[in-house]
C-alpha cells in the first residue's frame, strides 16, 4: 500500500511535469477538429469562441465537394500505395542480401543509402524537375504525371526500407532455412517456403511506414504536380491556404481532419514497431 | 565455409542492384544536373544557354535576402535542434519513470510526429490567424495579452513561432532516441550510486548524461541534418514572408527556382547548401572518435 501511495505521488509529479507539453501537443488536434464542425457564421466572428454551439457535421460534406476531396484522396492512395509497392519490392532483396551475406561493397553500399538520406528531396527538386521535363512519356513528358512522383517516393524511400528491414531479417534465425537445405530444399526454396513466411511482419510494417511517409510528402508532389486532376491531398489542401484572402477555414480544418486522423492512428498503432526497427538497425 | 560453398559471390550484388538503379538514376541524375544548370545560364522555362561559370553563384551570393536567409537557417537548425534537445532530455526522462498513465503521456508526446508537416504547418497557421485564431483567442481569455497579436504578420513574431513549431514536431523522434538510450542503461549502477549517496541531480550528472551523451549526438545530428532540410513549416505558414523576413535556405531556394525562374541561381543554392551538410558532417565526423576515446 505504501509503494502504492508512493508511485501515486510520483505519478501525480510526472503529469504535473508532462503538462505543459501536454498542453501545447494537443493544442492543434483541439483547433483542427473543434473548427471543422464548427458552422461557418461561428468561425469568423470576434471574439471567437472554442467551443461551437452545434456540431455542424454537414461541413464534411460541403469541404468534400468544395475542395474536391475525393480526387485529390484517390490521388494520394494510388500514388503513396504504388510507390510503396516499388519501393519494397525493390528493398526486399537489398535487405536479403545486407541480412544474410558478407560481401564485398556492403560498407559503400551502406554509406551510399545515408548520403541518399542526407540528400532530401528538396535540395534536388531542381534536377528532379528537369528529370521529369527530359523524359517523354505519352505525349509529353513526365511533370504532372503520377509515376514521375510515385518513382521519386519509391528512390528516397530506400534507404528507410533496408535499413528497417535488413533489422528485422537479421532477427530471423539463418538455421531455420539452413536445416531446410540440408533436407535438400535449394536456397531459393528455401527463402520462399521458410523465410518470406517469417519476415511478413517485418514487410507489412515497413510497407505501412512508407506508406506515410509517401501519404505525407509535400515537396516533390508539389513541385512535379501542376493540375488539380492529379494533385494529393498534402498539395490540394496547402493550395485552399496558400496565398489567397479568403480561406473557409472550417472547410480547410474538415479536410485536415479527414486526411490526417486515419494515418495518425494507423501511426500511434503501430509506432513501437518503428522504435524497434530504428533501434535493431543501430545496433548492428 | 559452408556459406560460400551455398552462395556465389555474384549473388547478393544481384539482390542489391535493383535499389541501387533506382536510388542512382533518381538522386544521381538530378544532382549532376543541378551541377550543370549552376554553371549555365539558364531560362525561365529550363532552356540551358552559354556556360557562365560562377555567375550563378556571384549573383546569388550579391543578393542581401540570401546572406539573410544563410544566417536565418544557421538559427533556425541551432533553435530547433538546441530547443528539441532540451525539451527531450526532461521529457524522455519523466517517460522513463514508471508511473500511472505512462503509456497515454506516451502516445501523445508521440503523436506530432504522426501528422504531416504540411497539415501540422497549416492548422498552426490557422491557430495563429490575426483575429480568428485560437492562440489570440486564448491568451486573451487568460488575460496575457489586451489586443491580439499579428503574429504571421510581424517579422519580430513570425520565424519564433517558426521555431517553436519546428521544436514541437521534431520532440517525438528525440524522445524515442533518448528513451532508447535510457533502457540500455543498467538499474543496479543507479541502485550502487544510491547507497553511496549521490544526489539525483548528481545522478543525473555523473551516471545519466555521460551514458546518454552517444544518444544526444545522434540526435543531434540526424536532426540538424533534418531541420536544415525542412521545407513546409515556412512555406506553408509564411512562405517566406512578411518582407522576406522567415525565408530560410530551402524556401529561398523554392522561391528562386520556381516563383521567380531562376532555375540556375537556385541550383546554386541546392549545391551551397550540399556543401554546407557535407562540411557538417566532416566536422561531425572528426569530432565523433574523440568522444569515443574518451568514454
Amino acid at each position: 500500500m505504501r509503494i502504492n501511495a508512493r508511485k501515486l505521488r510520483r505519478s501525480l509529479i510526472c503529469w504535473l511535469a508532462l503538462s505543459p507539453l501536454v498542453v501545447i501537443v494537443l493544442f492543434p488536434f483541439a483547433v483542427m477538429i473543434l473548427t471543422a464542425v464548427k458552422p461557418a457564421e461561428e468561425v469568423f466572428v470576434y471574439p471567437a469562441r472554442w467551443l461551437p454551439s452545434t456540431f455542424r457535421w454537414a461541413n464534411f460534406a460541403d469541404m468534400w465537394d468544395a475542395t474536391k476531396f475525393g480526387v485529390a484522396l484517390k490521388n494520394s492512395l494510388y500514388v503513396s500505395i504504388s510507390s510503396t509497392l516499388l519501393a519494397i519490392s525493390v528493398s526486399i532483396p537489398a535487405a536479403y542480401a545486407m541480412a544474410r551475406f558478407p560481401f564485398r561493397g556492403k560498407g559503400l553500399y551502406r554509406s551510399f543509402l545515408l548520403v541518399t538520406q542526407m540528400l532530401s528531396p528538396i535540395l534536388l527538386v531542381i534536377g528532379l524537375f528537369r528529370l521529369a521535363a527530359m523524359i517523354h512519356w505519352g505525349d509529353g513528358n513526365l511533370v504532372d504525371k503520377p509515376i514521375s512522383v510515385i518513382v521519386a517516393y519509391a528512390a528516397f524511400n530506400i534507404a528507410f526500407a533496408v535499413w528497417m528491414l535488413s533489422s528485422y531479417f537479421a532477427t530471423i534465425p539463418r538455421d531455420l532455412e539452413e536445416s531446410a537445405w540440408l533436407e535438400g530444399c535449394g536456397r531459393a526454396r528455401a527463402i520462399v517456403k521458410v523465410f518470406l513466411p517469417l519476415a511478413v511482419p517485418a514487410m507489412v510494417v515497413t510497407a505501412i511506414f512508407t506508406f506515410i511517409n509517401a501519404w505525407n510528402e509535400f515537396a516533390v508532389v508539389y513541385t512535379l504536380i501542376r493540375s488539380d486532376a492529379n494533385k494529393t491531398l498534402t498539395v490540394q489542401i496547402t493550395d485552399l491556404v496558400a496565398g489567397r484572402y479568403t480561406v473557409e477555414w472550417h472547410q480547410v480544418m474538415a479536410a485536415t481532419v479527414l486526411a490526417t486522423l486515419p494515418v495518425s492512428v494507423l501511426f500511434a498503432w503501430l509506432q513501437r514497431y518503428l522504435v524497434k526497427g530504428l533501434a535493431l538497425g543501430a545496433v548492428k | 565455409m559452408t556459406r560460400t560453398a551455398f552462395g556465389r559471390p555474384l549473388t547478393p550484388w544481384l539482390l542489391i542492384v535493383p535499389s541501387l538503379a533506382l536510388a542512382l538514376f533518381i538522386i544521381g541524375y538530378p544532382l549532376y544536373n543541378i551541377v550543370f544548370q549552376s554553371v549555365h545560364e539558364v531560362s525561365r522555362f529550363g532552356l540551358i544557354r552559354d556556360f557562365c561559370g560562377l555567375d550563378n553563384f556571384r549573383k546569388v551570393f550579391a543578393d542581401p535576402i540570401f546572406i539573410a536567409s544563410l544566417w536565418r537557417t544557421l538559427w533556425w537548425t541551432l533553435g530547433v535542434v538546441g530547443g528539441t534537445v532540451l525539451v527531450s532530455v526532461p521529457v524522455a526522462l519523466i517517460l522513463h519513470q514508471d508511473f500511472y498513465g505512462r503509456g497515454v503521456a506516451r502516445t501523445i508526446v508521440m503523436l506530432p510526429w504522426s501528422v504531416s508537416l504540411t497539415m501540422t504547418a497549416i492548422v498552426w497557421r490557422w491557430a495563429f490567424n490575426d483575429e480568428y485564431g485560437m492562440v489570440n483567442v486564448t491568451l486573451q481569455r487568460l488575460g496575457v495579452i489586451h489586443a491580439p497579436i499579428h503574429w504571421l504578420a510581424t517579422s519580430n513574431w513570425a520565424f519564433p513561432v517558426e521555431i517553436l513549431v519546428g521544436i514541437l514536431v521534431s520532440v517525438p523522434f528525440t524522445v524515442t532516441i533518448f528513451l532508447g538510450g535510457l533502457s540500455s542503461v543498467p538499474g543496479d549502477i543507479y541502485e550502487a550510486a544510491r547507497i553511496d549517496g549521490a544526489s539525483a541531480w548528481q545522478q543525473f550528472r555523473k551516471l545519466t548524461l555521460p551514458l546518454l551523451r552517444p544518444f544526444i549526438n545522434m540526435a543531434i545530428v540526424l536532426n540538424v541534418i533534418y531541420v536544415f532540410n525542412s521545407f513546409p513549416i515556412i512555406w506553408v505558414m509564411t512562405q517566406g514572408g512578411p518582407s522576406n523576413s522567415t525565408h530560410i535556405l530551402v524556401t529561398y531556394l523554392y522561391e528562386r527556382g520556381f516563383r521567380l525562374g531562376k532555375p540556375g541561381e537556385a541550383a546554386a543554392v541546392s549545391l551551397v547548401m550540399l556543401a554546407m551538410l557535407m562540411g557538417f558532417t566532416a566536422l561531425y565526423l572528426r569530432i565523433q572518435p574523440k568522444e569515443g576515446e574518451g568514454t
